[in-house]
């Protein structure tokens, strides 16, 4: 091993050096507004999850699974899978063998940032060492690794859909200036070090290549410039990264930690908002998923457009994107990243100034506590289900022949959950409609609440405090009166498909326990798209902007799903998925209730 | 080929009067129909605005005018090709016809009102359609008909005028129907109290209006101008029914012992498959489409293909048997070459 | 002059001609269905807050069509959505409500 500068410099590494130490002090800057931008309390939480055994563990691993290896992305395809960790993860081993050979073979060097990116330029050792003959083989095994992982970028650049991505998203310039310059920096690297592997060392990659090299290029004048190339891609990369998608892989790493604090969004553009923000990587898996995506006019009101518009701060599509919405949830449950779509949108809601706020202070419940008092199950079917009376018909019959002591609080009249004024960003208003059914449901002296729709269920596990009262969906409710052996089953021949809604779907994680009953009522079937990828109807409340017309392409789009099952008819357990379904459906659409309403007796 | 077969798709009223005239005239009609029966919706009406004719006669009395004439009932059309002057047609059962020309009679299908989700039609036991009620005039055999009701509510417009149950079109006769449906109630049961939720009381034809100032004033029916826009079911099994005055201003409810919904009129479900075997086209309110509906309501866009009755649009009954007879002499003209 | 207790009142009528119709216009260009409502009622039978408040979308429209104040009303719904799943012409009352409701801030 000799160093082949005493200097241990050349300028060639200047370009690589500016843009590294722009790119760590953008970072290191936004990190710490980052943390000033978090309340008082979120800041405490999140520093004392870093330094937390448990959470700090967590932290490392999801960071190594999720940014390096892409373990979500291999199980949505494998093409992709593959491109996105040999890019990540290779580029990730070749840093750190750079820094292992500095470390093993000129520590005092280690201090030098560029020095284990250009160690071949600077060092030159002799593949005929056990150290060299291991360390170059690695270095030349990975770089082949990412090369295989651009190629497979560069095609996918021309066709998406071999990587099943029917959609993608279209880079914006200086998105392009980051892609051009990330997909030049391996074969300029293997450029640069095919030049010295008779110098520096090599290894399978690099030697055979600098052979060919010199029987025309036969003297080393050649190997500056591709040093000087490689550092300033490097450089361009690492300078154009804060502003454009390549931001993503910086922020991930931010935001896993701080989701595993258990951060929520509280800004709609700061703290957490933004580390949101930043980690989208434009991969546009989520304009696929998008159920408004079925209208060409609606592709770019994704959440991987909302997250671009709020980088660049336009505020009227902004608000466009927030308010169109249908707030299923389902870019979340396939983002690769996580960001929190649904929520990332509720949040811009709330940020709206309105002239004329919501009052409730003045409504009398003292009718609805005594209509709500008597039973030891307090039934709340919510508003919708009012235009679905089937439903409400069906249970109240179920917990009938069950010998449930219930009582039917909103029969006659009722009030509203909250969940509708929650979506639509008007939290104070929601909190004020919360108080009023707390306090009818709490003096009603019921230790049950026993809830048939979806929409008004994920409001009340998640904002009502009911100390004394258990809150249950009806399927796990009837679930455990079939267990108790107090309600009889007679399987019906009908096929049912399920279709999950998705308030309970991914709303809430309830998937098997519908499936569950339906399976003890009658035959069930699953769609191709269920559970976390179920479609959602078109008919949810989550959109403020949405027509009428235009949720039905998206309500046939849900169907089309559901006939592929070949089921005799369709199941679902939400009023307004009901309604929906109904008003275009070519098979009968029932609620579970009703379903299992028809097998008792 | 026999010059003179004229196939008619349609066995109600309007391919019944078509047939007759056609027959007069010297062709050979042929009714296909798909149900068991003759006279298609109006078969099963007790009696007709505005003179109150029994329906039942007035079927039996144009079955008459049938003689000689070909029906084929249980019996769909298969499929219709166009030849160099004419049609060749074969049925579902078998039957092979060459014609001059096809007469789509085809009429409207009823409103499913259990798409209607909020009114509980097939869920609460005492709600009905005018179609139901009819029949229970007929036969007197329907249980969801209470033996001595006090109340009894008539709601206008369902499935018509509502984007939400797909027909945004004006069904036109249920408002005459339901106040006569309200008058013949009120004679049955003259201690009921009737009432007719409605949006707008659309009473355009011959004597209509005069058996809206009888029902006001005769049989003191009570008129709610307003849409219902849920009901639900008492304990005791009684239908509760909320709307809103929108004269008064004010939300009203009603426990009522029977509850009547007006379901309109779509067009037939097999318009459109029909209407794809001779290339007729279909308007943008879901009924075929007429080269005008002013001069040429009774002519497709495709020569030899006519349209009678409510395949066009809702029609009431004297309309449809003017319209059939109309298209009974277009056809005629057609194939004297008077066009 | 003399007051005989009694007199020509101002009329009560409403002049249509001299109406105040800038919200209603303002409403119009945020949410266009506005102006297919047939003042049928459905969404006031259904409403939720109707029965503790007097809240009607129905009047509402009509109100501001008549150039007439309608804060109190809004200021009771609970965007419960239930209007607009009634609306026989599909009017996305829900929108209708939320852009009033800011059309308010801007009169500030």
């Amino acid at each position: 091993m000799r160093e082949r500068f005493a200097s241990g410099f050349d300028p060639f590494v200047l370009p690589f050096l500016i843009g590294m130490i722009f790119v760590l002090g953008y970072c290191l800057f936004g990190i710490v507004r980052i943390l000033f931008q978090l309340s008082r309390e979120d800041r405490r939480r999140f520093l004392l999850s870093l330094v937390t055994p448990r959470t700090a563990l967590k932290n490392i691993w999801d960071i190594f699974a999720n940014c390096l290896l892409h373990v979500k992305l291999w199980k949505r395809n494998r093409m992709l899978g593959f491109m996105h960790s040999s890019i990540a993860f290779g580029w990730f081993m070749i840093i750190l063998l750079g820094h292992i050979e500095v470390m093993i073979y000129c520590p005092e060097r280690v201090r030098l940032l560029y020095y284990p990116i250009f160690f071949n330029y600077f060092v030159a050792e002799n593949e005929s060492t056990i150290g060299g003959a291991v360390l170059f083989f690695l270095m030349d095994f990975f770089l082949l690794l990412i090369l295989t992982g651009i190629t497979l970028a560069v095609i996918k650049r021309v066709r998406s859909r071999i990587f099943g991505m029917r959609r993608t998203t279209r880079p914006s310039a200086l998105d392009r200036v980051g892609l051009y310059s990330l997909w030049a920096i391996f074969p300029l690297r293997l450029l640069a070090e095919s030049f010295t592997a008779h110098i520096s060392g090599g290894s399978f990659l690099t030697i055979p290549a600098n052979w060919v090299f010199r029987q025309f290029l036969g003297n080393d004048l050649n190997m500056l410039p591709t040093w000087w190339a490689y550092s300033i891609v490097l450089g361009v990369f690492m300078v154009v990264l804060p502003f454009t998608r390549y931001m993503h892989i910086p922020a991930e790493m931010m935001l896993i930690p701080m989701r595993n604090a258990g951060l929520r969004i509280r800004h709609p553009r700061k703290g957490f908002a933004k580390v949101q923000v930043l980690s989208c990587p434009g991969c546009g898996v989520c304009i696929d998923a998008c159920p408004m995506s079925v209208q060409k006019k609606n592709i770019k009101d994704c959440t991987v457009y909302l997250n671009r518009q709020i980088r660049r701060g336009n505020e009227k599509r902004i608000e466009e994107i927030s308010d169109k919405c249908l707030l299923c949830g389902k870019c979340q449950a396939v983002c690769q990243v996580g960001v929190e779509g649904p929520k990332l949108r509720v949040a811009q809601r709330s940020a709206r100034r309105y002239g004329l706020t919501p009052d409730y202070s003045g409504l009398d419940v003292s009718g609805l506590k005594e209509a709500a008092r008597g039973g030891k199950v307090l039934y709340f079917s919510g508003c919708m289900t009012r235009l679905t009376p089937s439903i409400g018909k069906a249970v109240t019959s179920v917990l009938g022949k069950a010998g449930v002591d219930f009582v039917w609080m909103d029969r006659d009249s009722g009030l509203c959950c909250g969940r509708p004024l929650l979506t639509a960003g008007r939290i104070d208003a929601a909190l004020g409609l919360i108080r009023k059914n707390e306090e009818i449901i709490l003096s009603s002296g019921a230790d049950t609440l026993l809830l048939s729709c979806p929409i008004c269920y994920k409001i009340f596990t998640e904002r009502y405090s009911l100390p004394g009262v258990r809150v249950v969906n009806y399927a796990d409710y009837f679930n455990e009166l079939i267990q108790q052996g107090r309600l009889k089953l007679s399987k019906s021949d009908i096929c049912y498909v399920y279709h999950d809604p998705c308030e309970l779907g991914r709303g809430c994680g309830i998937y098997d326990s519908p499936r569950r009953l339906l399976g003890q009522a009658a035959g069930i079937a699953e769609a191709p798209a269920s559970r976390e990828e179920s479609i959602c109807c078109g008919g949810s409340l989550g959109s403020l902007t949405l027509d009428f017309k235009d949720r039905e392409a998206m309500t046939r789009k849900s169907l089309d799903n559901l006939y592929a099952s070949r089921a005799d008819a369709i199941a679902t357990a939400c009023p307004l998925c009901l309604a929906t379904f109904s008003r275009y459906s070519e098979r009968p659409v029932r609620d579970l209730a009703e379903i299992l309403d028809s097998s008792s007796d | 080929m026999d010059s003179r077969n004229i196939l008619i798709i349609g066995g109600g009223v309007a391919g019944m009067e078509a047939a007759k005239q056609l027959y007069r005239l010297g062709y050979r009609p042929v009714i296909v129909e798909q149900s068991d029966h003759l006279g298609g919706h109006v078969a099963g009406w007790f009696k007709l605005f505005p003179d109150m004719l029994s329906a039942s006669d007035l079927i039996s009395q144009m079955e008459e005018g049938l003689d000689g004439v070909d029906v084929y009932l249980k019996t769909r059309v298969a499929s219709m090709n166009r030849l160099k002057d004419g049609f060749s047609v074969v049925l579902s059962n078998g039957t092979g016809l060459l014609c001059q020309a096809v007469l789509i009679a085809s009429g409207f299908n009823l409103f499913d009102a259990s798409r209607k989700e909020e009114y509980g039609y097939g869920v609460y036991d005492h709600v009905i359609t005018n179609a139901d009620l009819e029949q229970w005039f007929r036969t007197g055999a329907d249980p969801r008909v209470p033996e001595e009701p006090s109340t009894i509510a008539f709601v206008h417009c369902v499935g018509s005028r509502d984007l939400k149950a797909g027909n945004p079109q004006c069904s036109k006769v249920c408002c005459m129907t339901a106040i006569k449906q309200a008058i013949e109630m009120k004679e049955k049961f003259p201690q009921a109290e009737v009432w007719c939720f409605y949006m707008d009381l659309r009473l355009f034809g011959k004597k209509y209006e005069d058996f809206y100032i009888n029902a006001q004033r005769d049989y003191g029916v009570h008129f709610v101008r307003g849409r219902v826009s849920e009901v639900s079911e008492d304990i005791d099994g009684k239908v509760m029914l909320k709307a809103e005055d929108t004269l008064a201003g004010t939300q009203v409810k009603l426990k009522t012992d029977l509850l009547v919904l007006m379901a309109g009129m779509l067009c037939n479900e097999d318009t459109s498959s029909l209407a794809a075997m001779v290339r007729a086209s279909v308007d943008s309110d879901g009924f075929l489409r007429s080269r005008d509906n002013i001069y040429r309501i009774n002519e497709s866009s495709r020569p030899g293909v006519f349209f009678a009755g409510a395949c066009t649009g809702t029609k009431t009954v004297p309309e449809t048997v003017a319209e059939a007879r109309a298209a009974a002499l277009d056809i005629h003209n057609y194939l004297s070459g008077n066009d | 002059m003399i007051d005989f207790g009694f007199g020509l009142s101002r009329s009560s009528a409403v002049r249509l001609d001299e109406v105040d119709l800038s919200l209603y216009r303002k409403l119009e260009a945020l949410e266009p269905g506005v102006r297919t409502c047939m003042a049928c009622g459905s969404c006031t039978s259904t409403c939720t807050a109707g029965p503790w408040s007097g809240m009607s979308v129905r009047k509402v429209i009509l109100n501001l069509q008549r150039g007439k104040n309608v804060s109190d009303m809004l200021q009771a719904c609970m965007l419960c959505g239930k209007c607009t799943m009634v609306c026989p012409r599909g009017i996305n009352t829900r929108h209708l409500i939320l852009s009033l409701c800011r059309i308010y801030d801007e009169k500030k």
